[in-house]
């Protein structure tokens, strides 16, 4: 009980600290947090998959993309596109794309899902460079309206020229992404979900059936990278090759989904934030950021393969024994 | 009504034969042992059973409905349940979460994705009866694959117990115990098999002896003899190929 009170001022603190940055802080912070809470968003969603199913995939980025394109596709093309429904044609994008390939990968796991996925994503990224004129090829699809967000006959509030607004709207949607992800690793699917991951011939002879499951799994984990795409794209008014199909787009949710403990729900949040901090204190000192980022990588998998929440875990067992418990949290 | 039967089962794996005109009949309610040395085609049988292999040739009926290449999720759904030779749990899961799977297939609740399952108290429920009647709730937040050997393979019991399946298959459930493990799994088996039928796969004879209504000896592939205990162990065939002298 005390528990709950004390999670609840933390929740809400959290969510007053959310609201209050664009006040204190300039823009150039208020544009840092979107572009944190986006690839965060896109590390949970490549952890519903690589943490709580055991499936490795080296081409989310086309996901990402899906929901970016479709969302820059659709707001370029038809007129008068409201821009929750932009969002949801770039979710839908991207959910669709991944109804299309699960009948394959839920048959295949391991290395080769993961082979799968890389190929399929660089089928995608060379795609979009050669479809010119569809993508706009390497330059992508920019200067596409952005509507303002509006209830009908309430408020309507102007997104292009006022970050502040846009802030609000991009933290709304990928916070509520975040809680929905949680929400279904919790769900009684959830549990077989992991099941999966530890024990998937087990799960068969209990009287699941485990391509079905994986398969509803995939194209969740797809849907919540599209939003995470989507809402990358309304940010930047643009959507490229090169920024939302290219393969370190893949790479940055895995390399963030290490550091902050696979199989955490909580992790990839907490390896996008240190990820990004590193980031922008690296680029004052040096130009070579990927070869500090590298070794870091290299630092943490040798040292805390479970990442930062395996680490945290670790310490509060060895120092307070008596929550050896929380054993249960990390699966 | 024979709970299982299986009519002229022929397997071979890439041209190694491996099972030869194999006509099993299991009745309702009873315990049935299958023995044989290693390599007799035991386990083999077992995986055709349950759905894991397709048989070259033959049929598999259960409850007089032929299942001849079902798959396990399906053949668990109308009423089977299977352990394995080697413990295979869910290891980084808790024993209680562990119960808890088999609890939700039993259930059928599968696609929910609108209750938290922590919430659903039926479930809390029956998992931690469960786990009483196993004498695992002392373990119940310990990962599975920090449970002592014993308790582990009690676990892997329960796991195909808890769907409350008609027929049981249990694959040498003791090996690798010790004498007084093997002592508490027999009474566990006996006591959470009440009214089942039960097929076994065993090496320790005195298992064997005690538990099992009717035997079936497999032989390089064959059915060599079936009968009671008392049968088998007169059975002057078996003597020669299996049992040897062993005072049984």
């Amino acid at each position: 009980m005390k528990n709950k009170i004390i999670n609840w001022f933390l929740w809400v603190g959290l969510i007053v600290i959310v609201a209050i940055i664009p006040k204190v802080f300039g823009a150039y912070y208020v544009s840092l947090i979107v572009t944190f809470a986006v690839f965060a968003v896109l590390s949970v969603s490549l952890n519903v998959l690589l943490g709580f199913t055991g499936l490795l995939s080296f081409g989310h980025a086309m996901f990402f993309g899906a929901g970016g394109y479709g969302t820059a596709l659709a707001l370029k093309h038809i007129a008068g596109l409201s821009l929750l429904s932009s969002v949801g044609i770039g979710v839908l994008s991207a959910s669709v794309l991944a109804l299309v390939l699960c009948p394959l990968v839920v048959r295949v796991s391991g290395t080769a899902f993961a082979m799968l996925h890389l190929a399929f994503a660089q089928l995608m990224y060379v795609l979009a460079l050669k479809l010119r004129g569809i993508t706009g090829g390497e330059d992508g699809i920019g200067n596409f309206p952005i509507p303002p967000f509006t209830i009908p006959g309430v408020v309507s509030f102007n997104m292009k020229g006022v970050p502040e607004n846009f802030y609000y709207f991009a933290m709304i949607v990928l916070g509520l992404s975040v809680w929905l992800m949680w929400f279904f690793t919790k769900t009684p699917f959830g549990q077989i979900q992991v099941g999966i991951r530890d024990n998937a011939k087990r799960i068969d002879y209990l009287g699941f059936k485990v391509s079905h499951t994986k398969a509803v799994v995939y194209v969740v984990s797809a849907a919540f990278a599209g939003v995470a795409g989507s809402v990358y794209a309304i940010f930047h008014n643009l959507v490229s090759a090169d920024g939302s199909l290219g393969v370190l787009v893949s790479f940055q949710p895995i390399i963030n989904t290490m550091i902050g403990g696979v199989g955490s729900f909580f992790g990839p949040i907490w390896g996008t934030a240190i990820f990004q901090i590193l980031e922008e204190i690296i680029v004052r000192f040096t130009d070579r950021v990927e070869l500090v980022i590298g070794v870091t990588l290299i630092l943490v998998i040798m040292f805390a393969p479970q990442g930062l929440a395996g680490w945290i875990t670790t310490l509060k067992q060895r120092f307070f024994s008596a929550s050896s418990h929380k054993l249960e949290k990390i699966s | 009504m024979n709970m299982l039967e299986t009519k002229g089962l022929y397997h071979d794996f890439s041209g190694l034969k491996v099972l030869f005109d194999i006509n099993l009949q299991v009745k309702e309610g009873e315990r049935h042992a299958v023995i044989g040395p290693n390599g007799a085609g035991k386990t083999t049988l077992f995986n055709i059973i349950t759905g894991t292999y397709k048989p070259s040739k033959g049929k598999v009926f259960f409850k007089g409905k032929e299942i001849t290449g079902l798959k396990p999720c399906d053949l668990c759904r109308i009423g089977m349940g299977r352990s394995f030779q080697i413990t295979s749990t869910f290891n980084r899961l808790t024993a209680f979460q562990n119960i808890r799977l088999a609890i939700l297939s039993k259930r059928g609740v599968r696609f929910n994705l609108l209750r938290k399952v922590d919430k659903i108290e039926e479930i809390t429920r029956e998992t931690e009866e469960v786990l009483k009647r196993i004498n695992l709730i002392g373990e119940r937040n310990f990962p599975a694959g920090a449970l002592s050997y014993g308790k582990h393979r009690a676990l892997e019991i329960s796991l195909a117990m808890a769907t409350d399946p008609e027929l049981v298959l249990l694959d040498e459930f003791a090996a690798g115990m010790s004498r007084d493990e093997t002592h508490n799994a027999v009474a566990l088996i006996r006591k959470l098999t009440e009214g089942k039928t039960v097929v076994i796969i065993e090496h320790d004879m005195d298992v064997v002896f005690s538990l099992a209504d009717r035997i079936t000896v497999l032989h390089y592939g064959r059915i060599l003899a079936t009968g009671t205990p008392d049968e088998i162990r007169r059975n002057q065939e078996v003597k020669d190929a299996y049992l040897g002298d062993l005072e049984v």
